[in-house]
């Protein structure tokens, strides 16, 4: 009994908020690219690329001095006016164009691959390792939880909230769902559409941004850091249902809390094949995802 | 009058020949200044261009986008060394290349068919990513380090042999086998099977309304493209001696993708010249800076921005004009 007990104490508990934590970020990764795609229609491949940008900044402006919390807030914000420009001054280029599914996809994964070897001109090629903002660690019915750890699974948990009052529950929100549904019934009504175009996207790169930087300070930062995200992102959008939030959250919690216990039980190189094998099932079975897309539910 | 397909196809043609006659000069002025460096380096632009030709088929024909063909150019390329290594055949190495693409490449097309659009890039995108993760994974087949000593091989042609070793003789036979392998998915193309998969890509929904099976000729061509991979990978290790798993990455796919948008879709000869192209650009580029995908990823989103039609959306038009007038009365 007490070796169970230990087993879940030493062993089980924090593999599943290491998870968690994982799970969280992933879900701030994933809502970005699900609200782009609902929305915009476009599969962003540069977003993993925004994701380390996000982490980069946080590296650069944390070296100047800027504090921890204040990059919280001015990393997003920075993200904004970028995300704009790249919808405005490149998507929209190609956005009316026949194939528009292949053509954004392929031109959104020449822009990762341009900012990917930026970062290496900028930063070069090694990890940069930040500093923990909250070093220590709590003890919670004698499991030792990081305190930065649970600090993310709160701001992270607290973002998806308000992301989804945004979107469900403001007038803003009204526009973007309005829009994604029919780009233009929502236009005659007097829905600003380019404008909330733009502004999704945008959104979507902050968000991704931010994770980036709350996650900057557990793992490393270096340029490929966003490849190795991306496909589990994609996999959570695929399995919740592309454009859909609630589906995000879901297959981004379970997703991630398959892949820590997968790698408790089997090794850890076989968590992404059970991961993606969950996807492919998915994609047999129910194709459209969990749940429906932004805007049609 | 040929139709617009037939004049389309001859035209890549005519600027494969021009290719061919160019890569023949190329080999003779190398040969007799008794270079390497070059002759290998056009050597490796040959096979990629084997698979962004594998790309073009699908991205261009039947419109489907695969982020994945790196899967089957690793499995040929694996195979190959693992075959050549124990049997230093290079015929054995290309039957099981042979095999193994046709055989994984229908597993994987069983599986991307079942969607279509951008869900069909991102399953083939994991697909590839995940086999990537496990052979960077399996210590049996050199992990992250890859397969090393691989040895060379004489490859018996009947009247006469070529060693991988040779620089200018195995330039020469690569490029026969790139070659043949467009010559192969030219004729493809050109068959009513063949016509039906453009006719995919042109319009999906109307193609079961005149009594074909749209599942079937996309699960062909799938595992046509594989093949194509998987056998131009398995000349890879000939021409290093070495795998690394490098060559499953997304990177590997990716840039076949660049190589086919610069080149041209749809062409099959833009896959060639896009992959010269792409090949010599990096190695210029190289030369000066190490960050030489800033500039490719530039031009590669000009590329989509502008010249949706690449290098051969310049050329093609041109050519197409001048047989029209040489053919017609």
């Amino acid at each position: 009994m007490t070796e169970m007990l230990d087993y879940i104490q030493f062993v089980l508990a924090p593999q599943v908020v290491t998870g968690l934590v994982l799970g969280v970020a992933v879900i701030l990764v994933a809502l970005g690219l699900t609200i782009i795609f609902g929305l915009l229609d476009v599969i962003n491949m540069s977003h993993g690329e925004f994701y380390a940008l996000g982490a980069f900044a946080s590296v650069a402006l944390g070296a100047i001095g800027v504090p921890f919390w204040l990059l919280l807030i001015l990393v997003p914000l920075l993200m904004l006016p970028v995300g704009y420009i790249v919808e405005r001054g490149l998507i929209q280029r190609v956005f009316h164009s026949g194939d528009r599914h292949v053509t954004t996809l392929l031109l959104t994964f020449g822009l990762g691959l341009v900012l990917e070897d930026v970062f290496r001109l900028v930063f070069g090629p090694n990890p940069h390792k930040p500093e923990t903002p909250m070093p220590g660690a709590i003890e919670l019915i004698g499991i030792f939880l990081p305190i930065y750890r649970l600090f993310l699974i709160a701001i992270g948990v607290a973002i998806i909230i308000a992301v989804a009052l945004v979107v469900y529950r403001t007038r803003l929100g009204a526009m973007v769902r309005a829009a994604a549904f029919d780009r233009n019934m929502a236009a005659s009504l007097g829905v600003p559409v380019s404008w909330v175009y733009a502004g999704a996207f945008a959104f979507g790169v902050a968000l991704a941004a931010l994770a980036g930087v709350l996650l900057a300070p557990i793992y490393s930062v270096f340029p490929t850091m966003g490849r190795d995200f991306i496909l589990i992102a994609f996999t959570v959008v695929i399995v919740g249902g592309m454009g859909s939030i609630a589906g995000a959250v879901v297959a981004g919690l379970f997703l991630t809390q398959v892949q820590a216990i997968a790698s408790l039980y089997i090794s850890p190189v076989w968590t992404d094949p059970i991961v993606f094998g969950i996807m492919v099932l998915m994609l047999i079975v129910r194709p459209q995802g969990l749940f429906g897309r932004l805007g049609h539910a | 009058m040929p139709d617009a397909l037939t004049l389309a196809a001859r035209a890549s043609h005519v600027l494969v020949a021009i290719l061919v006659a160019s890569a023949l000069i190329f080999a003779i002025v190398g040969a007799v200044m008794n270079d390497t460096f070059y002759l290998r380096l056009a050597t490796e632009a040959l096979i990629f261009a084997g698979l962004a030709l594998s790309v073009d088929i699908l991205l261009g024909y039947t419109g489907l986008l695969s982020l994945g063909q790196a899967l089957y150019f690793g499995l040929g390329a694996y195979l190959s060394a693992v075959v050549l290594i124990a049997v230093p055949s290079f015929w054995a190495a290309l039957g099981a290349a042979l095999a193994a693409g046709i055989i994984v490449g229908f597993l994987g097309g069983v599986i991307a068919d079942r969607v279509r659009g951008v869900y069909f890039a991102l399953i083939t995108f994991g697909m590839a990513q995940v086999a990537a993760k496990v052979v960077y994974n399996t210590r049996s087949l050199g992990a992250s380090d890859g397969l090393l000593g691989v040895p060379i091989v004489d490859i018996n042609l009947g009247l006469f042999s070529i060693s991988s070793a040779s620089p200018a003789g195995f330039f020469l036979f690569v490029l026969a086998f790139v070659v043949l392998l467009y010559c192969l998915a030219a004729y493809a193309l050109d068959t009513p099977v063949g016509r039906l998969l453009i006719a995919l890509r042109a319009n999906e929904r109307r193609v079961p309304f005149l009594g074909f099976p749209t599942r079937s000729l996309r699960l062909t061509s799938y595992v046509f493209a594989a093949v194509i991979a998987t056998v131009s990978g398995a000349l890879y290790p000939m021409l290093r001696g070495f795998v690394s798993p490098e060559l499953l990455f997304f990177s590997t796919s990716g840039n076949a993708v660049i190589t086919v948008v610069l080149g041209g879709v749809g062409t099959l000869a833009g896959a060639l010249y896009g992959s010269v192209l792409l090949i010599g650009l990096k190695s210029i580029i190289g030369s000066w800076t190490e960050h030489h995908l800033i500039v490719i990823g530039l031009l590669f989103m000009g590329a989509v921005i502008f010249l949706p039609r690449g290098l051969m959306g310049l050329v093609h038009p041109y050519v197409m004009r001048g047989l029209q007038r040489w053919g017609g009365p």
